[in-house]
């Protein structure tokens, strides 16, 4: 493979959906853990504000743990995709959450790589959102380049984010 | 007398780990809206214009979306002016890699700092030019 970025993520992913237990990835202040907690919306949890299921899809999730730790779930299994389609269906109950705690200095986040109701069940890789994805706009080797937001996004203003501005032609 | 001051010392810090979350204060921040696994993670570049494909990306994805400052402090906006769609929200998307001023309520709690952004005070568009010198990452197109 010639992208050593693309390795790190695809490989990553397959790891996790073939050993059904959460990888390393070699990040600086990772923790490789199983947390047990409670699926809340981080809004409501923060400020009282609190719509009808976790807000129903709209608002970022986190995880409760038991102690009072409220866990930001930045990152589900599904490239360059959060965790929150994974997490939405256990809104208020408690789960087992199984992936990387990344104690950054700057931020904490959690990645759910597999979730599970029970220790006595199978973890399941946390890919949601890529299944609810293809459901709602058909299949796509990558749904990143195919979402039609991302296309309206990138087609107005490029690649580079500048109208006009254009990446080097590779010789 | 030590055993006591040891016991000071241990209670001191089991009640600062288990402090409840800081009160919200008023800010104004000011710096660029990041993707916030790829800026944190640092698995790989992810600043200006080589990471904006890749942020728009992960915030369409419904990662999360932060402002990092220059002193390299990270903001999660969990809101948006009159918006409190943080998941995928086109207005953050939109403004990906924008070097922006904020006005919004802080919210701090276990490692996080979490922001409610009540006005857009200036956007200067993108202006971190690092594409010359990373390519776009990931992937390199």
């Amino acid at each position: 493979m010639k992208n050593p970025f693309l390795a790190l993520f695809l490989g990553a992913a397959t790891l996790t959906s073939s050993a059904f237990a959460a990888d390393s990835w070699g990040i600086a202040n990772e923790t490789v853990v199983e947390i047990e907690a409670t699926v809340v919306d981080v809004a409501c949890t923060l400020k009282k504000d609190c719509p009808a299921n976790c807000g129903d899809g709209k608002r970022q999730l986190g995880l409760l743990t038991a102690d009072g730790k409220l866990r930001l779930a930045a990152k589900g299994a599904t490239d360059f995709a959060g965790a929150a389609t994974d997490l939405l269906p256990h809104c208020g109950k408690t789960v087992f959450a199984d992936g990387l705690l990344i104690a950054n200095p700057a931020m904490t986040i959690f990645m759910v790589q597999n979730l599970r109701m029970s220790k006595d069940q199978k973890l399941q890789p946390a890919k949601m959102f890529e299944a609810e994805w293809t459901k709602k706009h058909g299949k796509a080797a990558e749904w990143f380049r195919a979402d039609p937001l991302v296309k309206k996004v990138i087609e107005a203003d490029g690649v580079l984010g500048i109208k006009g501005l254009a990446p080097a032609a590779t010789p | 007398m030590r055993n006591l001051t040891s016991t000071a010392l241990m209670l001191t810090a089991l009640v600062a780990s288990n402090l409840p979350a800081r009160a919200a204060e008023r800010v104004q921040v000011s710096g660029e809206i990041v993707d916030t696994w790829c800026a944190i993670t640092g698995i790989m570049f992810a600043s200006g214009t080589a990471h904006h494909q890749c942020a728009v990306w992960c915030a369409v994805g419904g990662i999360p979306v932060s402002i990092k400052t220059k002193d390299g402090a990270y903001y999660v906006v969990l809101r948006i002016e009159d918006s409190d769609v943080s998941l995928a929200n086109p207005t953050i998307v939109n403004i990906q890699t924008h070097e922006v001023t904020v006005d919004g309520e802080l919210h701090e709690r276990d490692g996080v700092k979490y922001l409610f952004v009540s006005k857009v005070a200036d956007d200067k568009g993108i202006v971190t030019l690092t594409h010359d010198e990373n390519g776009i990452v990931p992937f390199g197109n």
